[in-house]
């Protein structure tokens, strides 16, 4: 078996006396792009913020390592230097901070965490360009304040930049999709395809097939109920489009 | 009547002060009266009678030397060192600096207005015309051991005058009371950039007062920082005097533990067709207050008066305190007026956010605090003294 890059094992999650993950077992391994596909309600989002750190749940039990770091002991900041990113599905509007600032401040912070020398500002916009060329992402979106503004498209290509910019070890995309059109959509998924890589691992996170048209996953896991109900291929994201989530939620009772 | 308060060691220093200066009336009625407390409206959350205990001698004259407590790069500076003003360099073109005896203050039934005016012996003049090219900076200081120091000075700008100005207060570590007058007047179509900043040390009692008189078509933009007294407040009165202008009234509380800041705006529209648009945020963090009173007033005549007034809070700690009075006082029946106050922590998502791309928590707080205080700096075009501005906001944000 190849190395795992991010491991979860049993992971249970509580918001207030809610439990929301009711024992998640996830293997993703190096260099691989898995998919979880679940109906509305069913923890997805709630496993992204998780992982990435957000303060409003509680872990009740389980171990989560990237790359044999154990992820749960740190905070949100060290995640994304151990190499975490996670894709918002609804990117947060900061007014009053320049798109630019923020990313000079994000790849900045991070090379610091890791005894790297920070980026010449030349370096730095060389890089931004070289990034924004692809995703269609100009200097003038650049210059205003992050995601204020934006449009559904802007904000997911401004995601994507992001990731571009930070090289991250284990990609996290909750929802990318949702509220593309299409040419947005194809758009996006290049970005994606093209940081595709044998260090790099992915999980995307969706309710639609339709995303995995674009980005092609090596394995498909159906979410129900707060935990993994059935891995398999591709193939099992076309059998859940055709049936729906029903005969899985028998799996999870 | 009401029977006279007894008086505090402040009170009864004051009293003794106005006296000495031949002020008799102002002695008899502070006497009377006493500082303004909780009772009085304008001073309903800054509680002078409390707050200030004591108040120490008149300041004796004093020559200051030394950098400025902010450095701005091509400014034409003018030193006024307890209430006098200080030898000064050959003024740029379209500038006249001079001084004239007592305050420049109109009368006014407020506390500190009227010890200004009787105490204050000497006034800076200034008299603007054309555009001026250089930020003029006003540097007051209150120098030597602690002193209770009055100043003041005069600004007139020319119709058509244009200019920026920086007045910044500072001064030796003690514990001053200074109390300063500064009378703005702005002639036909006349821009000002009229930045005012607190820098004083921390025991020191910072009292500020600007009257503005705004004529038509003139265009004001007012920038009140507090980063440095123990106890600052400062208050502005302004009158639209002409039809036509626009005011942006903007200032920005910075109180830390211990510290007690008061920004209190009158803006008064006494003819019509004016525009204002008030923007007053304050930061507090530790055991601190923050306190920001504005009231529009739009007189009878003052009709087609569009003014917004908006007071944002941020709050930094548990134990901070951000009080905010927003007021609207209308006669006129064709206005559009409204006003806002929010008050609030550092949004919990967006500092996820920051940190979830790996910039650390301090780190991820500052951005959002310079972020927040952003529509204020931003105006201030000139770079050198924008970036100055900067510095004492991040200058304070390290300080935690």
């Amino acid at each position: 078996m190849t190395t795992p890059m991010l491991e979860i094992r049993d992971l249970h999650v509580r918001i207030a006396e809610r439990e929301i993950l009711k024992g998640v077992n996830l293997v993703v391994p190096k260099g691989e792009v898995h998919a979880i596909m679940g109906r509305n309600g069913s923890g997805k989002s709630t496993l992204s913020y998780v992982l990435a750190g957000k303060d409003d749940y509680e872990v009740t039990s389980g171990q989560v390592l990237l790359d044999g770091v154990d992820l749960l002991e740190l905070e949100p900041s060290e995640r994304a230097t151990a190499g975490l990113f996670l894709a918002f599905q609804y990117p947060i509007e900061i007014p009053g901070v320049a798109t630019m600032t923020f990313l000079k401040a994000a790849m900045n912070a991070q090379r610091k965490a890791r005894g790297e020398a920070e980026l010449t500002t030349p370096d730095f916009m060389r890089a931004v360009k070289e990034a924004g060329t692809a995703l269609h992402v100009d200097t003038d979106m650049l210059k205003r304040a992050l995601n204020v503004g934006f449009s559904g498209g802007e904000k997911k290509r401004a995601e994507i930049l992001q990731m571009a910019l930070l090289k991250p070890k284990m990609c996290i995309l909750d929802e990318t999709d949702s509220g593309l059109d299409i040419d947005a959509l194809k758009l996006v998924s290049e970005g994606v395809n093209a940081l595709r890589g044998p260090e790099r691992s992915m999980l995307v996170i969706t309710h639609y097939q339709r995303l995995l048209n674009h980005i092609v996953p090596d394995v498909v896991h159906v979410f129900s109920d707060g935990r993994v109900v059935e891995s398999g291929g591709k193939e099992l994201a076309l059998q859940l489009e055709a049936k729906g989530y029903a005969e899985f939620d028998e799996a999870a009772a | 009547m009401r029977a006279p308060v007894r008086l505090g060691a402040a009170e009864t220093t004051l009293v003794a002060q106005l006296q000495l200066a031949g002020a008799t009336a102002e002695a008899e009625r502070l006497g009377v009266a006493g500082l303004p407390t909780r009772r009085v409206e304008a001073y309903h959350y800054t509680d002078l009678k409390t707050l200030l205990r004591t108040v120490p001698p008149l300041a004796a004259d004093a020559t200051a030397t030394g950098a400025p407590a902010l450095d701005i790069p091509g400014a034409y500076r003018l030193l006024v060192a307890n209430g006098r003003a200080q030898a000064h360099g050959t003024a740029p073109a379209g500038v006249i600096v001079g001084t004239t005896k007592g305050g420049a203050l109109t009368e006014r039934d407020d506390v500190l207005v009227r010890l200004n005016s009787a105490l204050a012996a000497e006034t800076l003049t200034l008299t603007l015309e054309g555009t001026i090219d250089p930020v003029i900076q006003i540097d007051r200081r209150t120098e030597g051991d602690a002193a209770h120091a009055p100043s003041s000075a005069r600004i007139f700008l020319a119709d058509g005058a244009a200019a920026t100005i920086i007045e910044t207060f500072s001064g030796s570590a003690a514990a001053h009371v200074s109390n300063h007058g500064s009378f703005v007047q702005l002639g036909k179509g006349a821009r000002l950039t009229h930045i005012t900043i607190d820098l004083s040390p921390r025991p020191a009692t910072h009292f500020a007062t600007t009257e503005y008189e705004i004529g038509a078509d003139a265009q004001l933009r007012t920038l009140t920082i507090h980063a440095g007294a123990g106890l600052e407040r400062t208050q502005l009165f302004a009158r639209f005097g002409g039809e036509g202008a626009h005011a942006d009234f903007t200032g920005l509380n910075l109180a830390a533990e211990g510290q007690h800041a008061d920004i209190t705006l009158e803006a008064r529209h006494a003819k019509g067709h004016c525009t204002c648009k008030p923007l007053y945020k304050q930061i507090a963090r530790g055991r601190s207050r923050a306190v920001f009173q504005g009231k529009i007033v739009v007189e009878r005549d003052a009709q087609k008066t569009d003014a917004k007034l908006m007071m944002q809070g941020l709050m930094l700690s548990d134990e901070a305190e951000i009080l905010s009075k927003p007021e609207l006082e209308i006669f006129a029946d064709d206005v559009v007026c409204g006003h806002g106050s929010t008050c609030g922590k550092l949004d919990e998502d967006s500092m996820f956010y920051l940190m979830s791309r790996g910039v650390p928590e301090a780190e991820a707080e500052t951005m959002l605090v310079r972020g927040f205080i952003a529509e204020l700096l931003d105006p201030i075009e000139n770079e050198p003294l924008n970036e100055a501005l900067q510095g004492v906001v991040d200058q304070w944000l390290e300080a935690r």
